[in-house]
């Protein structure tokens, strides 16, 4: 253990300073005050997959990373839609989730948002309809576009969808 | 024998059952009017899911079959339909009536069951897992799929084979380069061209270093599952700076899109971050080997017996760690990069850890060796009818690929993901653990929802 403590100690910390950091860090000074002011400083977000190919929840799940450490901004991702103020939606929706990421939404406390996670919800990205693909019916209040976005991108859609909220 | 696949053609004229085995491919018509052939489940539980996709998709009963719900069609899918038929063209359906699925429960006194999903607490894919429990102890676990199901197979129908590659690198994204690889391997063979050594070298090095980025995750995520979660910040960053490699090299996080006729690496800089990642891995390995109330968690947890596996025919990581030698990189080619199998013995959480280690220690000294100079082109002109398959071991296991051509159009596509024999041998490794120990197990085999859904 003792060479871990030494180890952490050597490589101090690593957040995101370098070459990100000049637009990254007037980004996450902006969200960081959007969520003390909009959400009393904690921002809850559900993630749901309608059919992804993975790539898109990989990039969320790097949001915790050291890298990124998404919750100094007060953000973290929640267990439960009844303790969520946004979900993140991912995929296709298929047919077979299409009503489980409805009940998913409607436990969901108001006020809420969704917000669209890759080209997949809103044109299914390269994929085409199928007889399986069902599509999205819930409403998109904000998206964030390309396959798959990569953690700067989400981190700069969240601040979007921050400004648009009044 | 191990069965590899058992999936069904329509030849419009009368549907064809393909068995593959490792030793042999076995065909079989089955004719339009009530088909019907005999089921393999007794003898193959793999062919379980397999037979149940086949009959929701083409209608063809299973003589035999012990289990005939059905699969890929959940509540509200229409039960009449038989979407992979080539008579079958539509795109939109209608939900039908709800009509109750019938789980897998143990019934008994003060036994009770815990529906788990489809969707989980964690950023992961939907599945549902319906444990049945006796106190803390869980006495039988049914894993129900299929949530994600796309269509892929019926997506890709009557294109131009080079028109579906963006479809099939996103099928699994955590498996891209894998399944990339498997297809491009089918192009070159369709059109009697051969990948020269210099193209394969590189493939294998993008190849390798997606398994390097998987594994590395999962080193993460699996102590973090057992409550040690610097172990997640040391990994996840690794994986990130990995990950970023990847980027640099095929200007894709994932590799989207990397693997093509011609592709050029900047070795030197890969290279560098190997050494840097040798020497981080070798630091974890012995961080790690010290936290005794880890192993505490990590053995005797999740076993899968060498026979299950065997009966399952269980490929990739979770094979190799129940002792059984099986990897599609085990030939001459790979081990003259100095390619070595990896094997553990009991087939416990705690073997799957070990092996992933010693899995990119070896893909490490692999792209060192894989360097390369040399541009050479691959040139897939035409494409000839004909069936194609093709194999390839991505960061779970052997994907299994097959692709019919018909009058220079895709006749049909079928892909085997290694998760989809995996899922089904899952249950057997967690009786009479408690169910706390779920996740560690689930992460310890890292399957893929979205390559096994399709």
């Amino acid at each position: 253990m003792l060479r871990f403590w030494e180890k952490r100690l050597k490589t101090g910390i690593i957040t995101e300073n370098l070459e990100l950091d000049k637009e990254l860090e007037e980004i996450k000074k902006n969200i960081k005050d959007k969520v003390k002011k909009h959400f009393a400083g904690s921002l809850a977000i559900r993630m749901v997959d309608s059919g992804s190919c993975n790539a898109c929840e990989a990039e969320c799940n790097a949001l915790s990373n050291p890298y990124y450490d998404l919750e100094r901004l007060g953000i973290h991702f929640v267990a439960s839609p009844r303790h969520a103020d946004v979900m993140f939606l991912s995929g296709v929706m298929t047919i077979n989730m299409y009503h489980h990421a409805i009940d998913c939404y409607n436990q969901m406390p108001s006020p809420k948002w969704v917000i669209a996670i890759g080209d997949c919800v809103k044109d299914m990205g390269v994929f085409e309809k199928t007889y399986a693909i069902k599509g999205n019916d819930l409403k998109i209040d904000y998206y964030i576009p390309s396959c798959p976005p990569n953690p700067k991108d989400i981190l700069k859609g969240i601040l979007e969808f921050l400004k648009t909220i009044k | 024998m191990r069965l590899i696949a058992r999936f069904a053609l329509d030849n419009v004229e009368n549907f064809e059952i393909i068995d593959v085995f490792d030793k042999e491919t076995k065909r079989q018509k089955v004719d339009k009017k009530e088909p019907s052939i005999k089921s393999l489940m007794p003898k193959y539980p793999a062919a379980i899911w397999m037979e149940r996709k086949i009959r929701d998709e083409f209608g063809i009963e299973f003589e035999g079959a012990f289990d005939k719900r059905p699969l890929v069609k959940h509540e509200r899918f229409p039960k009449h339909i038989y979407p992979l038929r080539k008579d079958f063209n539509k795109k939109e359906i209608d939900f039908s009536v709800y009509q109750p699925y019938k789980y897998e429960e143990i019934e008994g006194e003060s036994v009770f069951v815990v529906p788990v999903g489809p969707i989980h607490a964690g950023i992961i894919e939907p599945g549902h897992f319906h444990f049945s429990q006796a106190g803390e102890e869980i006495l039988h676990l049914e894993i129900r799929h299929f949530y994600k199901y796309r269509g892929i197979e019926k997506m890709v129908e009557g294109k131009n084979p080079k028109e579906i590659k963006k479809i099939i690198e996103r099928i699994s994204g955590n498996e891209s380069i894998a399944y990339q690889i498997a297809f491009m391997d089918i192009l070159a063979k369709a059109s009697e061209s051969e990948i020269p050594n210099s193209l394969k070298q590189k493939y294998f090095t993008l190849l390798e270093l997606e398994r390097i980025i998987h594994h590395l995750t999962d080193l993460g995520f699996i102590p973090n599952d057992a409550g040690f979660a610097p172990a997640l910040s040391f990994m996840s960053k690794l994986a990130e700076e990995a990950r970023r490699i990847m980027a640099k090299i095929t200007g894709h996080r994932f590799g989207f899109g990397a693997i093509k006729e011609e592709i050029s690496i900047d070795y030197k800089e890969l290279i560098d971050f190997m050494d840097y990642l040798k020497k981080e891995t070798e630091f974890f390995k012995n961080w790690i080997e010290d936290i005794a109330s880890l192993w505490d968690r990590f053995n005797t947890t999740g076993t899968l017996s060498r026979e299950k596996a065997i009966k399952y025919g269980v490929v990739g990581v979770a094979a190799r760690a129940s002792g059984i030698e099986i990897d599609v990189r085990n030939n001459l080619f790979y081990k003259n990069f100095g390619y070595e199998m990896q094997l553990e013995k009991k087939g416990e959480v705690s073997d799957r850890f070990r092996i992933r280690i010693k899995e990119i220690l070896n893909s490490i000294e692999m792209i060192k060796n894989f360097k390369i100079d040399k541009n050479e082109k691959l040139n897939p002109k035409e494409f000839k009818d004909g069936e194609y398959t093709s194999f390839v071991e991505s960061s779970i296991g052997e994907v299994f690929m097959f692709l019919k051509i018909k009058n220079g159009l895709v006749d049909r596509f079928f892909v085997r993901d290694p998760s989809h024999i995996n899922w089904q041998a899952f249950h057997t490794t967690i009786y009479k653990d408690i169910i706390a120990d779920f996740p560690l197990i689930n992460k310890s085999f890292d399957l893929s929802y979205a390559g096994n859904d399709l």
